[in-house]
């Protein structure tokens, strides 16, 4: 998916944000462009799939779509690089470099090179230190300087929402808590949940084959349909879905399942969300709760920001904002922290 | 180039994060846990600027006076500054116990099995059938497939005798087991009618069934109130809780999907949270499952049944070593 063109303000420096997802993958350049990617990588599993799919590598969507001709890879997992296997980590140098592609970076005609790109990306807000050294150690020689922050906080920088505000950015593998207090967020104003829309789509994929054993059903039909339908509390609408019994294409009502399987998100967010809120100082408490800014794909799901206000309602009440653009909110975030880095300490930022 | 036009936090922010990155690239651990030297080295500078003087003052101070006289003008200047340094060591250990469970990929070998209620706590108890007495025979099925597995088993009852649940958190704190299970029969008075399994992990809940199901639960638990502050105040809560929950969800699907066969009518409880007291206090992921009802007269049935007990052992075990196999 492409978003807007505008001519490149600087021809020497190209600053970009990458949101790094466990699902999908946002990079925002400042040349304008601005690209969303599935985090899929995939290789011909044989000659045979290589001639048919004329393609050393598939990436995103196109991988997914081929994936039974394909050594299919999500090289990232909970948000952070899987360590151990270097197919994933190839597969996430791949990644990048498509999304640097993508904005106009070496190859494919662009017209960057790589060694005057100054990149940053997020990370989940818990990820350690050795994670961020590990990507740091991948990501050489694909850009000239890299800066890694956590993920919120690229969020609330983009937002210009840097005091008494607190983000909850819930992603494919993680979900991330920031509140921000005019600082550079510590382990104590941060936390990181792995439930998130990869656990809906385990716990979906479960209650589903449980109430439907005769259904023939995989990971990859139940996100989309999580996608397209998750919803908290009051269904919006009867959740229809159509999946193969014996082969023969049959429509089953998966609404409770759907309802049950996004609420699990409910409990640890609400709790995470007014343990934090607990932790800002008492004076403070109000202006938070009133400045919560939901981002990432969970805030896609029908009623969540209203669970969320509800459960606000017993200390207090406050307001809880969904951001309209959660696919680039990330990515833009990182971009406007890129441009403002003074070039003495993307000097020091080399990769 | 914008760097003039951004506002003061923004460039206070990004020099933070610009220092954060600095500082992974040398490899130095997160600001919060690293002991912060300049600040020691300032308070020693500042404990002499003190000291000095007032040993100085206290030595002409002595000399002056009979050697009777008290000496804690030295000690009082001396032991302020030297406290205030030294708090700081616990709160940066604390931060620390943040970790995500990715970055703990370890296997489960040793796990604690937990019969509910025993000796004068009989649990739900009905004139031919006792809680104490299922669970006990549960947890003793469990433990032989579990041995049998190749897994090492922790047992906190193995006859007809109460453990406060104190002591049954400390028996499986002090093994360092990997996992903690704790079986339960339920009884829901108010629906005869109905039955089903569910499966408890930690955690706060609004739904005052639960509360009440829990106090019952934690009946005999041999805590005080100021150590439930102290154990809640200390839970162990993002990877525990994540974990705990994997747990709960594996035990859970094995569960309904092993005993749906023998009993159509069961119904799936799913998993919840409630806050039983031998989940706070256990320090490894812990689950409490609910593997029956006894308000049902179908269900006490069947639970007379040694080979309807030999099955429901059996659910609890795949279903932990489904958790397990995905651990590795």
């Amino acid at each position: 998916m492409k978003e807007g063109s505008k001519k490149m303000a600087d021809s020497e420096i190209l600053h970009v944000g990458i949101d790094l997802g466990t699902s999908r993958s946002a990079i925002s350049a400042s040349n304008g462009e601005r690209f969303v990617v599935d985090s899929f990588v995939g290789w011909p599993v044989d000659m045979v799939a290589k001639k048919v799919l004329k393609r050393n590598v598939m990436i995103g969507h196109e991988a997914v779509s081929n994936r039974t001709m394909l050594d299919l890879h999500r090289p990232l997992e909970r948000g952070l690089l899987k360590e151990g296997s270097d197919k994933d980590v190839e597969a996430v140098k791949e990644l990048l470099r498509h999304l640097l592609r993508l904005v106009g970076v070496d190859g494919n005609g662009g017209k960057i090179p790589t060694s005057n790109v100054r990149a940053v990306v997020g990370v989940p807000a818990a990820a350690l230190r050795t994670n961020k050294q590990y990507l740091r150690n991948t990501m050489k020689g694909i850009v000239d300087s890299l800066m890694i922050v956590s993920e919120p906080f690229a969020v609330a920088y983009g937002l210009d929402a840097l005091l008494h505000t607190m983000i909850i950015d819930i992603g494919a593998g993680t979900s991330d808590f920031c509140v921000m207090k005019g600082r550079y967020p510590t382990e104590e104003d941060q936390r990181t949940l792995t439930t998130a829309g990869d656990s809906i789509d385990t716990n979906l994929h479960k209650l589903i084959s449980e109430r439907y054993p005769q259904a023939n059903i995989t990971i990859f039909m139940v996100r989309e349909w999580k996608e397209k339908h998750s919803f908290v509390n009051k269904a919006p609408e009867k959740v229809m879905v159509t999946a193969p019994v014996n082969g023969v294409p049959t429509e089953f009502d998966i609404t409770a399942e759907m309802k049950a399987a996004c609420e699990t998100l409910l409990g640890p967010t609400v709790e995470t969300m007014l343990d934090l809120l607990s932790r800002v100082e008492p004076e403070f408490q109000e202006r938070v709760r009133n400045n919560i800014i939901l981002s990432g794909g969970g805030g896609l799901i029908r009623g969540l920001p209203e669970a969320l206000q509800d459960a606000l309602k017993q200390v207090g009440g406050g307001k809880v904002t969904y951001m309209q653009d959660p696919v680039f909110v990330g990515s833009d975030g990182g971009l406007a922290l890129a441009i403002d880095a003074p070039d003495t300490d993307w000097e020091k930022l080399s990769a | 180039m914008r760097m003039g036009k951004i506002d003061r936090a923004k460039r206070r922010v990004l020099r933070q994060a610009v220092a954060d990155n600095l500082e992974t690239i040398r490899g130095l651990p997160p600001r919060g846990v690293r002991p912060n030297v300049r600040r020691s080295r300032l308070w020693m500078r500042r404990l002499s600027i003190v000291i000095l003087p007032v040993m100085l003052a206290g030595s002409t101070f002595l000399l002056s006076k009979p050697v009777t006289e008290p000496m804690f003008v030295v000690q009082r200047a001396a032991h302020k500054p030297i406290t205030t340094a030294s708090v700081s060591q616990p709160q940066s250990f604390a931060s620390y116990e943040k970790v995500d469970p990715a970055a703990l990929p370890l296997n489960v070998h040793r796990v604690v099995i937990d019969a509910g209620h025993g000796g004068t706590d009989p649990g739900t108890a009905l004139p031919t059938l006792a809680e104490k007495a299922i669970t006990l025979d549960i947890a003793t099925r469990l433990k032989k497939l579990l041995e049998q597995g190749g897994f090492e088993v922790i047992t906190t009852r193995t006859d007809d005798h109460l453990i406060p649940l104190r002591e049954r958190a400390h028996i499986a704190n002090a093994s360092a087991s990997d996992i903690f299970v704790s079986i339960h029969v339920n009884s829901i008075v108010e629906h005869t009618s109905e039955h089903g399994v569910e499966t408890y992990y930690l955690g706060p809940t609004r739904d005052a069934k639960l509360t009440k199901l829990a106090a019952e639960e934690n009946r005999e638990s041999g805590y005080s109130l100021a150590d439930m502050r102290k154990l809640l105040d200390g839970i162990y809560m993002d990877a525990r809780r994540d974990e705990s929950l994997r747990l709960a969800s594996a035990v859970q699907s094995q569960l309904y999907g092993g005993l749906r066969g023998a009993d159509p009518g069961l119904q799936n409880w799913g998993v919840k949270r409630a806050p039983f007291l031998v989940l706070v206090a256990t320090e490894m992921p812990a689950i409490l499952a609910e593997v029956g009802c006894m308000s049902n007269d179908t269900e006490v049935a069947k639970l007379h049944q040694p080979e309807y007990r030999e099955r429901i052992a059996n659910a609890l075990f795949d279903g932990i070593r489904a958790y397990a196999t995905e651990k590795k």
